[in-house]
C-alpha cells in the first residue's frame, strides 16, 4: 500500500497547492500520463479547477450575504486562500467553513468591511440551525414537578439549534437587507447600534431574535452551565426572566446537575 | 435476461434535488423511484430530513454517496459510515452506492472523486475496504465507475478490467454510469464498448445517465445537461446486454424544472420498455 499511499499524497498536494506550476504539481505530473490533447500538468489542472470550484460553490451557498457584500470575484479569491490553509476534515462538505469568520478577520484586503466577520458568524449560525436536531418546546409546567430541594441544582439548556451572537454592528439589519427577497431600502447605518442575537430554529421556522440585556446575560450564563443556585444570585429577576425566556423558546430543556457546593 | 424478482425498484428514476422536493410532495409526479444523495441528509434534523420523509412515504428510494473514499489509504471513516447506516435504517433505501474512487488522504478531504491507479496493489486494497464497508453496513453495496481526467503511468491493467475485478473479488454490485464510460473512453482514447465487454452483467443493478460538457480538449462530466445522443446509443447497447436495469437521470448543476428531468426519464423508460418487450 506504500506506493498507493505516496501517490495519493502527491496528488492531493498537487491539487491543493497554491502554485499551479510549483514543485507539488511537477512531482505529481511524473505519475500522470500525457494524452494527445493534454500534458500531464494539464490533466492535474482539471482536478485543481474542479476542487477549487467545489469549495467556492460550497462556501458561496453557506455564506451568501458575505459573498453579496464582497462581490463574487472577491469572495472566490478569498475562498481560494482559505481552502489552502484550512483542510476539510470531514467527508460531509456541510461541516466545512466553521472558521471562515476568523479567517476573514485576519484577511487584510477585506478590512474595509469591519462588520464582515460578524455577518459570516451569523451565516454559520444559520447554517448550523438549519439542520440541527428537531426539538419540542419546553413546557414550563415540567419545572414545577422538580422537588424544591433539587431546584438549586437545575441546569438549563438552549435549543440544540441555537447560537448567541454579539456584534458592535447592526448585523441583523445587514443580513436582512441582503436577502434575495428584500424589497426595502438597502441602506444600513453602521452607527445604528450593537446587536445581540440568538439564531435558532423553532420547529422548521428559522429565527434571528434580538435580545435585551437581561435576556442576553441569562442565556449567556446558561451556555456556561451555570446552575440555578448561582443564577438566582446573579439574576434578581429570575422568577420572571426564566419563564419569559422559556416562553420565547430560547430554553429547550433542563436537567439536574451535581449536588456539590 | 429478466428483472430480479426481489427488486422493488424498476424503470427510470430521477435524482432527488432539494429544489424539487416540495413539488414532488405536492404533485406526486409519475416517477417510479428517486435517488437520494446521502450527504445532503447528514444533519441531525430540520426541514430537509422532514421533506425526505414525505418523499419516502410516496416513493421507493436509493442512497447514493460520495463520502466513503473507498480507494483511500486512510483508515475507513467509521463515523461517516455510522451516519450512513443510521440514514439507511431510517429511510430503508433499496440499496446504497458510492464510487470506485478516493476523496481523501492524510485525513484531508478534497471532495472530488479521484481515480485509483489500475494496479494490483490498489485492487487488493480497495477490495479489502469494500469488504469492510459491506460487513459494517450489513448489506451489499453498489460501486460506480467514476469519470476520470487523468490516468497513471504505473497502470497494470485497463480501467474496465480493474472495475470488473473489484466487483468480482469484493462480491459487490455495480452501478454502471454510461455517461462516465463514454467520457472516459473519449478522454483516454479507448472504445466505450470495452466497458460493456468486461462488465459482469449479473452484478449491474443500476445505470446512471447524465449530460457532459465538451471543453477545450476533453469531456467534463458536469451532470448539467440533457443526455447526449452518443450516450443514449451506448445506453441502448448496455441494456441490450443487461436487460431492463433500473436507470437514473442525474442532474447536479444548472438544475432545470422537474418536468425536464421527467422527460429525460421517460426517454430512458421507452428504451427500457423496448428491451423488456424483446427479452
Amino acid at each position: 500500500m506504500q506506493r498507493l499511499n505516496q501517490l495519493q499524497h502527491r496528488l492531493r498536494e498537487a491539487i491543493m497547492a497554491a502554485d499551479a506550476d510549483g514543485t507539488a504539481v511537477r512531482v505529481a505530473s511524473k505519475t500522470v500520463n500525457a494524452t494527445r490533447g493534454l500534458s500531464s500538468p494539464e490533466h492535474l489542472r482539471i482536478y485543481r479547477r474542479a476542487v477549487t470550484g467545489t469549495f467556492k460553490r460550497a462556501l458561496g451557498q453557506l455564506y451568501p450575504v458575505t459573498m453579496r457584500l464582497l462581490g463574487q470575484q472577491f469572495f472566490d479569491g478569498m475562498v481560494c486562500r482559505y481552502m489552502r490553509i484550512t483542510p476539510s476534515l470531514s467527508p460531509d462538505l456541510a461541516d466545512y467553513g466553521s472558521s471562515f469568520a476568523e479567517f476573514i478577520e485576519g484577511f487584510e484586503p477585506a478590512a474595509g468591511l469591519p462588520y464582515l466577520p460578524d455577518v459570516a458568524r451569523l451565516e454559520w449560525a444559520w447554517h448550523r440551525a438549519f439542520s440541527a436536531a428537531d426539538e419540542t418546546a419546553l413546557n414550563i409546567d415540567a419545572l414545577s414537578e422538580v422537588p424544591e430541594s433539587d431546584r438549586a441544582r437545575l441546569l438549563f439548556a438552549l435549543p440544540a439549534s441555537a447560537s448567541l451572537l454579539a456584534s458592535q454592528y447592526p448585523v441583523q439589519r445587514i443580513w436582512q437587507v441582503n436577502q434575495e427577497d428584500w424589497s426595502g431600502s438597502e441602506e444600513v447605518n453602521l452607527d445604528e447600534g450593537a446587536a445581540r442575537l440568538i439564531i435558532w430554529r423553532r420547529g422548521y421556522d428559522m429565527r434571528i431574535d434580538p435580545l435585551h440585556d437581561s435576556e442576553w446575560s441569562l442565556l449567556s450564563a446558561l451556555t456556561q452551565n451555570m446552575p440555578m443556585r448561582k443564577l438566582s444570585q446573579s439574576f434578581p429577576d429570575m422568577a420572571t426572566l426564566l419563564p419569559h425566556c422559556v416562553e420565547h423558546g430560547w430554553i429547550a430543556g433542563f436537567k439536574l446537575g451535581e449536588s456539590t457546593d | 435476461m429478466s428483472e430480479r424478482a426481489d427488486v422493488q425498484i424498476r424503470g427510470a428514476g430521477i435524482g432527488l434535488r432539494s429544489q424539487h422536493q416540495q413539488e414532488i410532495i405536492d404533485r406526486q409526479p409519475s416517477v417510479p423511484w428517486f435517488e437520494v444523495l446521502s450527504e445532503n441528509y447528514y444533519g441531525a434534523g430540520g426541514t430537509a430530513l422532514a421533506k425526505l420523509e414525505k418523499v419516502r412515504n410516496l416513493y421507493p428510494i436509493t442512497l447514493h454517496g460520495v463520502g466513503m473514499s473507498l480507494g483511500s489509504t486512510d483508515p475507513l471513516n467509521f463515523e461517516y459510515l455510522a451516519r450512513l447506516k443510521s440514514l439507511a435504517d431510517r429511510f430503508e433505501p433499496e440499496w446504497v452506492s458510492d464510487h470506485l474512487a478516493w476523496i481523501s488522504v492524510g485525513g484531508e478531504y478534497v471532495h472530488d472523486l479521484l481515480p485509483l491507479p489500475c494496479t494490483q496493489e490498489a485492487l487488493d486494497h480497495v477490495v479489502a475496504r469494500i469488504d469492510q464497508v459491506q460487513d459494517f453496513l450489513g448489506r451489499r453495496i453498489l460501486i460506480e465507475n467514476p469519470s476520470t481526467y487523468l490516468s497513471y503511468t504505473d497502470a497494470e491493467m485497463p480501467e474496465w478490467e480493474f472495475f470488473r475485478e473489484v466487483a468480482e473479488l469484493s462480491d459487490c454490485d455495480i452501478l454502471f454510469d454510461v455517461n462516465n464510460a463514454y467520457v472516459n473512453a473519449s478522454n483516454h482514447g479507448f472504445a466505450a464498448t470495452s466497458y460493456l465487454d468486461a462488465l459482469p452483467l449479473a452484478r449491474v443493478r443500476e445505470i446512471h445517465l447524465a449530460g457532459f460538457a465538451q471543453l477545450d480538449s476533453y469531456l467534463f462530466d458536469t451532470h448539467g445537461d440533457r443526455i447526449h445522443p452518443p450516450v443514449w446509443e451506448l445506453y441502448q447497447l448496455t441494456i441490450q446486454r443487461t436487460g431492463p436495469v433500473p436507470t437514473l437521470i442525474e442532474w447536479d448543476t444548472n438544475i432545470p424544472d422537474l418536468g425536464v428531468l421527467v422527460a429525460e426519464a421517460e426517454k430512458a423508460q421507452a428504451q427500457l420498455d423496448a428491451v423488456s418487450c424483446s427479452a
